[in-house]
């Protein structure tokens, strides 16, 4: 096989891959805005334009996915537990947008 | 406090060049550790900020090596959760003037701070810990601030006693089996108060030593610990004391407000938190070694004065004893300095001589009521409650 396409191969294989993480990425972002309570509300995330005092700012906290999904699933102090209004998808998507647009990605 | 010496008094700086330079060479010292740091949020800006550790704005923790040895903890050293962001300061400003409407009583009705004062006074030292003090410990890693030990701290109130509050308006009504707290801050518009309101309710039985707090360690409460008026349950852990306390309600049932029936739940790992499971109520006996730190200090072989605090939450503290082979042999150590009462914790001081190497230091408390400091933590979901000695071994190396 030739490099040239070698390199059509692996981009024909991953802009896939590439466009499920950026639809991930934005459903993240919607939810933000859009799960009840809304976690705009609480908290501040600049990439969200999300300025709420209740929380913790999450541009300072800076979670990983693991640790906002935690969050997410258990509730944490006065934050209430989403697993009740939010699906395993919806949560790991949140989770995924809050940590990278927060700069908390591992 | 700021090592800079562009805040040194005018005098200082002009002594000399070579104070000026001690001062320079100083800064240059200390200043990588304090740019790491975060800094203090405004309304806790007036604490001595070389003594705590910043994990959030709402999330403050004493060091180790910063409790001393004078059984009450200074209000400039001592921790802050914050589960909401405090009020507008504008409410310390005239502590009076505050009202905290009062239900389930025959009279129900609203009183000010200074009506409350007219009413009757008491004053209680207690242990003031987090229900999640420890929960750095926890391999689990649960959500929440990984504190070690120091979202504790033993503090001096002063308030009205609830119970003549609510005799003062015709007696408990009837039939009623918790107190109920709700915290006065703002919050957000377009979320059901109830899934964020900071609400807590414990059983009546904590009446008899309840207090409606205005005052901390001599001064009138600062907003950072629930000023201008703190409900305050010795022997409850933390969360249980609501801060700027603005409805303190008698009640037939537990708040169905969701800190109340999810929240500080011991909830079994990999569970979900659900209002069957037992709420994180009465602190249990509990003690830690904080000299030698193990943060860093230096130790050379020789004499050594071991020190640390224990309490037991609603007893009192009957026994410490230390080991320093990490709990193989143990020895009983001195309780020194006053006794504050069943809801202080006391200092207790352990002499021995440390040899050059590696040692495992631990202390275990056994309270009036015979109940002994376990080894091992509880597992549980949200980190509460670690009392185990085991994870607050201080482990030293000596020269």
């Amino acid at each position: 096989m030739t490099l040239r396409w070698r390199c059509a191969l692996i981009a024909a294989l991953s802009a896939p891959a590439l466009a499920a993480d950026d639809a991930q990425l934005a459903q993240g972002k919607q939810l933000f805005g859009s799960a009840t309570p809304a976690c705009a509300l609480c908290h501040t995330l600049g990439d969200a334009s999300a300025a709420g005092s209740v929380g913790p700012s999450l541009d300072e906290l800076k979670p990983d996915a693991a640790r906002v999904a935690t969050a997410l699933r258990n509730g944490v102090g006065s934050m209430p537990s989403y697993k009740a209004t939010l699906s395993d998808a919806q949560i790991a998507a949140l989770a995924r947008y809050v940590a990278r647009a927060s700069g908390g990605e591992k | 406090m700021n090592d800079s010496p562009i805040r040194l008094p005018r005098r200082h700086v002009l002594i000399g060049s070579v104070a000026a330079m001690a001062g320079v060479g100083l800064a240059t010292w200390i200043r990588p550790a304090l740019a790491q740091a975060k800094p203090l949020p405004a309304y806790a800006a007036w604490k001595t900020e070389p003594t705590l550790i910043v994990h959030t704005p709402n999330t403050i923790e004493t060091r180790r090596n910063a409790f001393g040895t004078s059984v009450v903890t200074p209000t400039d050293r001592l921790y802050v959760r914050n589960n909401l962001s405090p009020p507008d300061a504008a409410i310390v400003a005239n502590p009076n003037a505050w009202e905290v409407e009062i239900a389930g009583v025959k009279n129900p009705r609203k009183l000010s701070v200074r009506e409350l004062k007219t009413m009757g006074i008491e004053t209680v030292a207690m242990v003031l810990q987090c229900s999640g003090n420890g929960r750095g410990f926890f391999p689990s890693k649960p959500s929440g601030t990984p504190w070690t030990v120091g979202a504790a701290g033993c503090v001096v109130w002063s308030g009205v006693p609830l119970r003549e509050v609510a005799q003062a308006l015709g007696g408990v009504a009837d039939g009623m089996a918790y107190i109920t707290g709700t915290g006065g801050e703002k919050l957000p518009d377009g979320v059901d108060p109830k899934s964020v309101v900071v609400e807590r309710s414990v059983p009546i039985k904590a009446l008899p030593d309840a207090l409606l707090a205005w005052e901390l360690n001599g001064a009138p409460v600062p907003l950072a610990h629930g000023g201008p008026l703190r409900l305050v349950l010795p022997g409850y852990s933390g969360i249980n004391n609501v801060k700027y306390v603005k409805r303190v309600a008698f009640a037939a049932a537990e708040s169905d407000a969701k800190i109340m029936s999810h929240g500080y739940r011991v909830t079994p790992p990999g569970s979900q938190a659900e209002p069957s499971q037992p709420s994180v109520l009465e602190m249990s006996v509990k003690s830690w070694i904080n000299a030698p730190s193990g943060d860093g200090d230096a130790l050379v072989a020789g004499p050594v004065q071991i020190h640390g605090v224990a309490f037991g939450g609603t007893h009192a503290v009957q026994r410490v004893e230390v080991s320093t082979d990490g709990g193989k042999t143990w020895r009983d150590a001195r309780l020194v300095g006053p006794d504050l009462g069943r809801y202080a914790w006391r200092q207790f001081a352990f002499t021995t001589r440390l040899s050059a190497g590696a040692h495992t230091l631990v202390s275990r408390a056994t309270d009036a009521a015979g109940n002994v400091q376990p080894e091992a933590r509880v597992e549980n979901a949200g980190g509460y409650n670690n009392a185990s000695w085991l994870d607050h071994a201080v482990k030293v190396s000596v020269a």
